[in-house]
């Protein structure tokens, strides 16, 4: 792992000084706090805007904590990850593209290594991202509607984090195989068709990474059958490690790809 | 003299076309060699393929003094920055990358940096480099941690007469302790601090040797004499014994094997009727033989 903490370093400095670590970890909080907000004030909303019909009665449903907390994942789950994926996309692909790349292949780096720092660079913004948007739909869930039981809630969030990695394997596998283009729609393709997909047909099968984030809200619901949800986490981590694996033996491949 | 690199046959081949073929050559110690050629000749294609980014085809790229990879320092042609590094991070970065000992990186880079001149902006964001600047800082980058082969692609091409001056010097500076291979298609840079010339065409290494070989090799053998009149060479052409062609106020006379020398030329000449205005061996410039090579078949 030769310059791994100097890489380490530059890729901290990269997502530090592009202000990375401030707003897409605003965008999280954001999502997380837009659904116990909306759903709590929805009635207050419909009549400020008015158009509500005389006599026009509404059936609000009695919603749980963790319906709000699963809302808010769905929100993680399409508009967080595009902004996270999109954002990291390029991280290998763009810097061969552009020619920034060269100055560091040439040099004896170890590229098991510069992968690393990417991905743990990715993982930490994921993280930090992660954590303040659960940390706002928790907090507004826990004004307006009513309490978590903080051991699960644990759980679920970790859950979250272990299908996170999982999609910024996928995401960089694809930027150091193909260029950026081509990374982006394959690696859309792979999370965001792939939830379409386990979504319509996943009812066949009860083992899959695409699972692990509606597994974590049912952790709390107590509806978790713990075997599938064992086998799901440990697929996941297994296929995360494959592809971080596939990603260093094609970025050291593609490294005369580099612009020169 | 002793060998540094040995290449041995390498040759690059994309798709169906050829773009470096089975090209041979060594570089000594501490000299400085010129990779010449026209747009397209390969030359950038031999470098990618010395500092390792590029895999040839065939033939073999061998350092007989420790590892290649850890002994290089490259520049492209258009080096790309980290815009949001400052100079000095960077160099640190590059030598650390190099196994420059953390402790001594940042002092080395600093003395790097200001050896190229960018002493005053150690800590300026390279995004605000003007193209001058980044070059040097490009060089910075490829020297910081004292490799012993120092390959560059056309280091001077994108500078101003100014900015290729100063780059020049600074590159003379290191020949002493650093081999040097660069490419140019410019052929005064090349003429002013060369040991070894290659010249590349169609991917073919056609002519090679010190400065002063190929020019022998290509010289026009002539001596030019200068009359004040038109009338006056065209009469000293035609009377004279020395087989000599008038054109304009010249005369050319054809040097073969070395004669007539020079002192017999002067003593021939010093009972000359007419008035002359100079008299010089004229030694073809490294332009005039990068045409010829060019065109060569």
């Amino acid at each position: 792992m030769r310059g791994f903490t100097v890489l380490l370093q530059k890729e901290f400095r990269e997502a530090w000084r592009s202000w990375k670590f401030l707003w897409i970890p605003l965008v999280f909080a954001l999502l997380g706090m837009s659904d116990p907000l909306t759903n709590y004030y929805m009635m207050d909303i419909l009549n400020a805007v008015g158009n509500v019909p005389e006599g026009f009665e509404m059936l609000m449903p009695e919603l749980m904590p963790v319906d709000l907390l699963q809302a808010s994942i769905g929100q993680f789950q399409t508009i967080g990850l595009l902004v996270l994926m999109a954002i990291f996309v390029g991280t290998i692909s763009k810097e061969r593209a552009s020619g920034m790349a060269t100055l560091l292949y040439v040099r004896p780096i170890s590229f098991g290594a510069y992968f690393m720092s990417k991905f743990i660079v990715m993982s930490t913004v994921g993280l930090v991202s992660i954590l303040a948007g659960f940390t706002a739909s928790v907090y507004y869930t826990v004004v307006l509607y009513g309490t978590f039981e903080i051991g699960t809630l644990i759980a679920s969030f970790f859950t979250y984090f272990s299908w996170l990695l999982f999609v910024i394997a996928v995401t960089l596998m694809m930027s150091a195989t193909f260029k950026t283009v081509v990374a982006t729609a394959c690696a859309f393709a792979v999370i965001f068709i792939g939830q379409i997909l386990d979504a319509l047909v996943g009812t066949f099968w009860t083992i899959s990474p695409w699972k692990l984030p509606v597994y974590g809200v049912q952790l709390m619901r107590g509806t978790m059958e713990m075997s599938d949800y064992w086998w799901s986490l440990s697929i996941t981590l297994v296929i995360t490690i494959i592809c971080m694996g596939i990603g260093i033996l094609t970025m050291k491949k593609n490294a005369s790809m580099t612009k020169i | 003299m002793t060998i540094l690199l040995q290449v041995a046959g390498l040759t690059k081949q994309f798709a169906e076309k050829v773009v470096v073929d089975g090209i041979e050559f060594s570089l000594e110690k501490n000299t400085s060699t010129a990779l010449i050629g026209p747009n397209g000749a390969g030359k950038t294609t031999t470098l990618s393929m010395l500092t390792g980014l590029l895999k040839p085809t065939s033939g073999s790229v061998k350092m007989l003094d420790g590892h290649l990879r850890a002994n290089i320092g490259f520049l492209p042609q258009y080096p790309q920055f980290y815009p949001w590094l400052s100079a000095l991070e960077f160099t640190e970065m590059a030598a650390k990358l190099n196994g420059v000992p953390a402790k001594k990186a940042q002092a080395e880079a600093k003395k790097t940096l200001e050896f190229v001149g960018l002493g005053d902006d150690l800590n300026k964001k390279i995004s605000t480099f003007s193209g001058g600047m980044k070059q040097r800082l490009g060089i910075s980058q490829a020297i910081v941690h004292k490799p012993k082969l120092l390959l560059l692609d056309e280091p001077v091409s994108a500078l101003d007469p100014v900015g290729r001056r100063e780059v020049l010097d600074l590159l003379k500076g290191l020949q002493q302790e650093t081999t040097i291979l660069y490419s140019t298609h410019i052929l005064n840079d090349a003429e002013e601090m060369t040991d070894q010339l290659l010249f590349l065409r169609d991917g073919k290494l056609v002519e090679q040797g010190t400065l002063r070989e190929v020019r022998q090799r290509f010289e026009e053998s002539n001596y030019v004499v200068e009359f004040s009149t038109e009338k006056e060479a065209q009469l000293f052409a035609s009377q004279s014994e020395l087989i000599g062609k008038a054109k304009g106020s010249y005369v050319y006379i054809e040097i073969i094997d070395e004669q007539p020398s020079m002192q017999g030329l002067l003593q021939h000449l010093s009972s000359c009727p007419y008035e002359i205005r100079k008299v010089e061996r004229q030694t073809a410039s490294l332009e005039e033989i990068f045409m010829k090579v060019a065109r060569k078949i």
